[in-house]
Parts: C-alpha cells; structure tokens; sequence
C-alpha cells in the first residue's frame, strides 16, 4: 500500500520549473530516500507535502487524504524537519518542543522521549539560539520525531552534524520503521548516506525524476547500463551527467 | 486544539522578549513631566477645568495619541519577528493547526499586551497623582471608578487599530513598510479627530475619547457628547474587515 | 566602495521606496494644510515662510524622525536577519567604514527630503503669500541647518540598531526617544539641544535667539561623539557577545 502518492505533480516559479510531472510512490513502512542533487527539487516536493507550497499543477495523497480539504488531519500524522531547522530562538529547547508538544495534544512524557532519541537532554535548558549547528539540527529532528508520527519527512537531516551524529541519526532514521512502524521520506545529495538508511530510492534532477525502484533494482540498473555495481555513487553520477546532456543543462 | 491552549502557545513564544520593559518605561516617562510641572496644572487659562482633571487628561494627552498606538506598532513588530527571525512559522505551517486559529490568537495576544499597560497606567497614574498631592498640598487623586472605567474605555477604543496594525503586519511583507504605515498612520491623528471623518480613522479613536473627557471636565473646550453613530457601526466594521482580511492572508505569504 | 555595496545592500529591502514616501507624505503635508487653511496664515504678519515653517515644520520633522528610525531599524535587521553581519566582520573591511557608509546613505537621503521640504514650503509662500520672495541662497542656508541639526539622531539611532540584534528593540527605544520628546516642554533651550529633539528648531527661531553658532556646534560635536561611541562598541564588542 502506498502511503504516499503524487500524480504528476509540478511547480513553477515565474520561468522557473522546480519540479515537473512528478510521480512518487511512497509505500507503508519503508524508508524511502529522495536522491539528488542541490536544487533538484527535492525541498519543493517535500514542502508541496506539508503544504506550505501550492503545487502549480497534479495533485498528491497522503494516506488516502488530500490537501487542501485534509489539510489539519494530514499535517495531525506527518513528523517533519524542512530545511534549516525552524524554531523559537528566545526559548529553550525543552519549551520549544513543549509548543509543538501542545499543538499535537501529546503527554508531557513525549518530550523527554523526543530529547533523549536525538540526544539533546543535557543541553534542554539551554536557550535554542545558543545552541551550536549540531544541537539545532537535533533540536529540529526532535520536533519531528516527538510522539512518533507514523509518517516522516526529513529534508537532509543529518547536514551539519559530526561523523558520529551522523551515524547515530543514521542508524535512528532506519531503526524507526520496524520500532514504531512509521514511513519515512528522506531526502540527501549523498548516495552512500540514503544507501545506508534507504527501502526505495527515488532519484530526483532539475524535478525530473530519473529513477524510482529499491536499491537492487537501482544496482540491476547500473548493471545493465555497465557500471560498477559495487560503486552506486558512479551510477548516480553517471546517471545526473547523462540526464543533463541529454536536456542540455 | 483548543483555542486557549493556543493563545498560550503564543503567549509563551514571547517569553524574555522584554517587552515588558516597552510597556512599562513609556507610562512611566509620561508620569514624571507630570509630577514634576504639578503646579501648572492650577494656572489653567481662563479653562473651566479643575486642577485635578487636568493632571488627569493632560497626563494621558501624550499617550492616547502617540504612546498607544506606538506600542501597538512595536508590539506587531515584536509578535512578526519572533515568528520570522529563526523561521518558527514554517515549523507552525507544518503542525496541525488551522491558520485562522494562529493568526487570531496572534491578535489577542496583541490586545492583551495593550491591556497589561493599561494596568500599569492606571497604577503609575495613582502614584503620581499621590505624589503630586503630597509636593502640592492639593488633593489630586481621581475617584477610582472614574479613572478606571476612562482608561478602559481609552484602551477599548485601540482595538480596532490593533486590528488595523495587525492587518499591515500580515499584508504588508517588507518590514520597513508595516512599520512606517503605522508610525505614519499615528502623526495625522491629532488633525483628522477635527475634521469629519474623523470616525473612519482608527488610530484618532483613544485621542477623540480623551478630547471628550476633557469636553466634559471644562465645557466649551471640546464636545461632551460621544457621536456614536457613524463611529460605533464604523468602528466594528473596520476592526472585523482588517481581521478577515489578516486571517485570510496569514500564512500564505510563505506558501507561494 | 564600501559606500556603494551598502547601497547595494538595502537593494529590495524597501528602504529607498519609504524614504521617498515619506518625502512625499511629508511634502504635501504644508499643501494641503494650505488648502485648509489658507487664510488662518495669510493673515498673520511677518516672512511667509517663517510663519509656513512654524506651522508645519514639526508635523514633517516627525515624519523625518520616524523614517530615520524606521530607516536605521531596517539597515542592521538586514545584517542580523540572515547573519550577513557576520560574514562582513571576517572579511578584511573595517566595520566601523561599513557603520559610516550607512550613515552617509542616511544623511545624503535626508539631505535629498529636508532640501524639497524646503522648497516645497517656499512654494507655498511664493503661492499663497502676495509679499514672498524667492530666494535660492536662503534655501540652501534652511536646508543645511535644517539638515545639520538631524545629524545627531540619525547617528544616535544607527549606534543604536547596530547595538540590539533585535530589530524591535532598537524601534522601541528610537519611539520611545520621539515620545519622550514630545511630552517635555519644547521650549527649554538645553532641552532642546539633544538628539531627537533638536530636528525640530528652526533656523528661524535659533537666529532670533542668536544661538546659529552654539547650536550648530553642538550637533557637530554629539554626531561625533556618537560616532566615537561606534567606534568604542566596535573595539569592545567582542567582550561581551
């Protein structure tokens, strides 16, 4: 069953097309990594889904519902983290997440569970805008992960962290199906990183997508196109550098 | 969710912004010229006025018509920034909440910070008018009743322009237009509560109460009466226009 | 150079477009007070443009006041909001050539409002007034002072936003300053010498009080020193952040 599904979805700015005739298939309880590089259109679609963003055109269902008449009881499922992280500077992070704890009629209980799963609880007194990349970056997985959503969005969600954070979240993000049997999004410009957390894999350049399949299906590919099937970060390469010659970009 | 948990939420975002201080040092600045100048206030000009009144209205002169309205301005600043500054309104967008809900909840919390000065006025007020009656042996001190149905009444009358300010904040993307519209808005009240259409201008509201508290302490000086039509009806409809209109537009400024 | 990227800088910020507006506002301000009132002035005795000015002059001064506020609010937000302040001090500029460069935007824009101000007041004598004369060395003399005397609060607002990352803070101060202000009694001549205060003299009235000089040189000297307290948060600043 597909949890998530868009249906040609597109969006223009003035001349400017970030994501065009789109068709994703996002299925329950997998972790489904959204690949490309920057600028591909990865934030848009993630943005059209949390309906910040109008789509252009095409439409989108999440978990059967539609934006814009289900808009509250989508957004009352989905977890999210866009961007750079979003948050209140003048508070801490505990009352930061108490807001969002509030809004979602969560027990008191979730937010030391949300604090202690990004590893934030030393530093939950602190005042939000002192707190380093890092801790924001938690801070803001935090606020997605709290009350565990049974879907997830995660736009690059280990940007900014040290090699050890990267691997803690890593291993969190792919941990969370089979925990709390939730379906997670998540997008990276690195192969090796959605290699390691990835189900499926969608593969995303200047909107277009180029590839949707599970990761076997992605080396089956790169087999039979010649490459390496060992070395998938050469078969995404290759795959972006054919695409752009092809369009001329 | 629940309205008041809402309202909160929002209450809560605000916490060491010290806006507090913003609130609470313009009502002070206003009281010490007072106490100090007490004295004038028996030199009243052939004005029928008691020197009590006077202290009274010529205290509260300065801000209805600039300290108000001024507050409001910052207060709108203070509430879009906070959302602004470290992006907490996309976190917002991206909760289960309707908008409307947000954005009306923004508004009273605007109208609450107005209130708490309120408060504060009507308490610096009695301490400068004790002072006042200590340094000047003469009984300047208001019948409690009176001061604080006058002040309410004053604070009452903002809030169409709290809906109007609001509305700028929310239409008006670039900071340095919602800011100058309102500050600009506040310069010409003084004129426009002369002319006719005076009831169309929101920002004139707690300055023409005042006009007619002080009409009615020294007769002559300004009407007494209240003109409640077309000022009532106009003033509900201007205040429910701007936050429609505010309501409808909040949050997809970012959506576009 | 400096000055030119800081002009760059406030490129869609809206800052140019608002102080044209207020210029504008505030121009047709005394136009349609004469149209009003025409005859309240025309009666009264003396130079038309004094009495023009004495009319007006506070009522445009405040339009002034708050888009210099406005103004200096908006300059450092644009700095603070997405850290660009940050990228400025490491790179190899002076930050105190970057505060001046603001103040020189500030004060040529100024100048550029209080000159049609000005003019648009001898208009309205030359318009209503059968006795006004027009005098183009008298305009140049009324702008200089004019615009000499708003130096002050221009550079105390400045050193003002650059000192609070909160743009609201900064605003609430600078509004508070023009309240402040306007409940004190305006004719108390030492009063009337500080920032946020002295833009609303008039050449006029200081001259009649022989106080050009004094008051001149009492602007030059706080814009100076306000400047010089830039310079001391500048060199201190990373004391306390």
């Amino acid at each position: 069953m597909n949890m998530i599904e868009t249906h040609n979805l597109t969006k223009v700015y003035g001349d400017f097309t970030a994501v065009s005739n789109l068709n994703l298939h996002i299925q329950k309880g997998r972790v489904y990594g959204f690949l490309g590089p920057n600028g591909a259109g990865k934030s848009t679609t993630m943005k059209m889904l949390l309906g910040l963003t109008y789509p252009t055109s095409g439409s989108f269902t999440i978990n059967q519902k539609k934006y814009p008449q289900d808009r509250i009881s989508i957004l009352k499922e989905i977890g999210s983290f866009i961007e750079s992280p979003a948050f209140y500077g003048n508070l801490t992070g505990e009352e930061n997440l108490d807001i969002i704890r509030k809004i979602l009629g969560l027990p008191q209980s979730s937010i030391n569970d949300a604090l202690e799963m990004v590893g934030l609880i030393p530093y939950r007194k602190k005042l939000a805008k002192k707190y380093s990349l890092g801790m924001k970056q938690r801070l803001g997985l935090a606020g997605a992960l709290i009350g565990q959503p049974p879907i997830l969005i995660l736009d690059e969600p280990t940007n900014g962290l040290d090699p050890v954070g990267i691997h803690e979240i890593r291993t969190l993000i792919k941990s969370l199906p089979q925990k709390y049997n939730c379906t997670v999004l998540v997008s990276s410009h690195l192969l090796p990183e959605i290699e390691r957390m990835a189900d499926d894999i969608g593969i995303l350049n200047h909107g277009h997508l180029l590839f949707e399949g599970t990761l076997d299906e992605l080396r089956m590919r790169a087999r039979t196109a010649g490459y390496s099937a060992n070395n998938l970060e050469d078969t995404f390469l290759a795959m972006i550098d054919a695409d752009n010659q092809q369009k001329g970009w | 969710m629940k309205f008041l948990s809402l309202l909160f939420i929002e209450l809560k975002k605000i916490r060491r912004s010290k806006i507090l201080l913003i609130l609470i040092i313009p009502v002070i600045i206003m009281w010490i010229p007072s106490i100090v100048n007490a004295s004038m206030n028996f030199d009243v000009h052939d004005i029928p006025i008691t020197p009590e009144n006077n202290f009274f209205i010529q205290g509260f002169m300065g801000m209805t018509w600039f300290m108000i309205p001024a507050t409001l301005v910052i207060a709108t600043v203070l509430l879009t920034q906070t959302e602004q500054s470290q992006n907490g309104i996309l976190k917002m967008l991206s909760l289960p909440v309707s908008t409307i809900r947000l954005c009306l909840a923004k508004f009273i919390v605007l109208v609450l910070l107005t209130i708490l000065q309120m408060l504060f006025c009507i308490i610096t007020y009695y301490a400068s008018a004790i002072i006042a009656s200590q340094l000047q042996d003469y009984n300047f001190v208001l019948n409690p009743l009176f001061v604080c149905t006058n002040v309410l009444t004053l604070y009452l009358a903002a809030i169409p322009m709290a809906a109007v300010f609001w509305m700028l904040s929310v239409l008006v993307k670039t900071p340095i237009f919602s800011v100058g519209l309102g500050l600009a808005s506040i310069v010409p009240s003084v004129l426009i509560i002369n002319t006719k259409l005076w009831f169309a201008y929101p920002m004139s509201y707690p300055f023409y109460l005042l006009m007619i508290q002080y009409g009615k302490a020294a007769t002559g000086i300004y009407s007494s009466q209240i003109d409640w039509f077309p000022w009532f009806p106009v003033s509900i409809l201007i205040t429910i226009l701007a936050l429609i209109l505010s309501c409808i537009r909040f949050g997809t400024l970012k959506k576009r | 150079m400096l000055f030119l990227l800081e002009a760059k800088k406030i490129k869609h910020t809206g800052y140019l477009a608002a102080f044209l507006l207020s210029g504008i506002i505030s121009c047709i301000f005394p136009i349609i007070h004469m149209l009003v009132r025409a005859e309240t002035f025309t009666s009264l005795p003396g130079n038309p443009y004094v009495i023009l000015i004495n009319a007006n002059w506070k009522m445009m001064t405040m339009f002034n006041i708050l888009i210099v506020i406005c103004g200096a609010c908006i300059m450092y937000h644009t700095e603070y909001a997405n850290s660009g302040m940050l990228k400025m001090v490491t790179l190899p500029v002076n930050s105190i050539h970057l505060f001046f460069s603001k103040f020189l935007i500030t004060a040529l824009l100024l100048a550029g409002i209080i000159f049609s101000q000005i003019t648009v007041l001898v208009g309205c004598a030359l318009h209503w007034f059968p006795n006004a004369s027009f005098d183009f060395i008298s305009i140049l003399k009324n702008t200089g002072f004019q615009w000499l005397i708003f130096l002050p609060t221009a550079m105390l607002m400045l050193f003002l936003s650059s000192v609070c990352k909160n743009m609201w803070i900064s605003l609430g101060i600078g509004i508070i300053m023009v309240f402040t202000v306007s409940i004190f009694p305006q004719d108390n001549f030492v009063v009337s010498l500080f920032p946020f205060c002295s833009p609303y003299q008039t050449l006029a009235v200081v001259d009649e009080n022989s106080h050009t000089q004094f008051f001149c040189m009492s602007c030059i000297i706080q814009t100076v020193l306000f400047y010089l307290a830039e310079v001391l948060y500048l060199k201190t600043r990373r004391s306390f952040t």
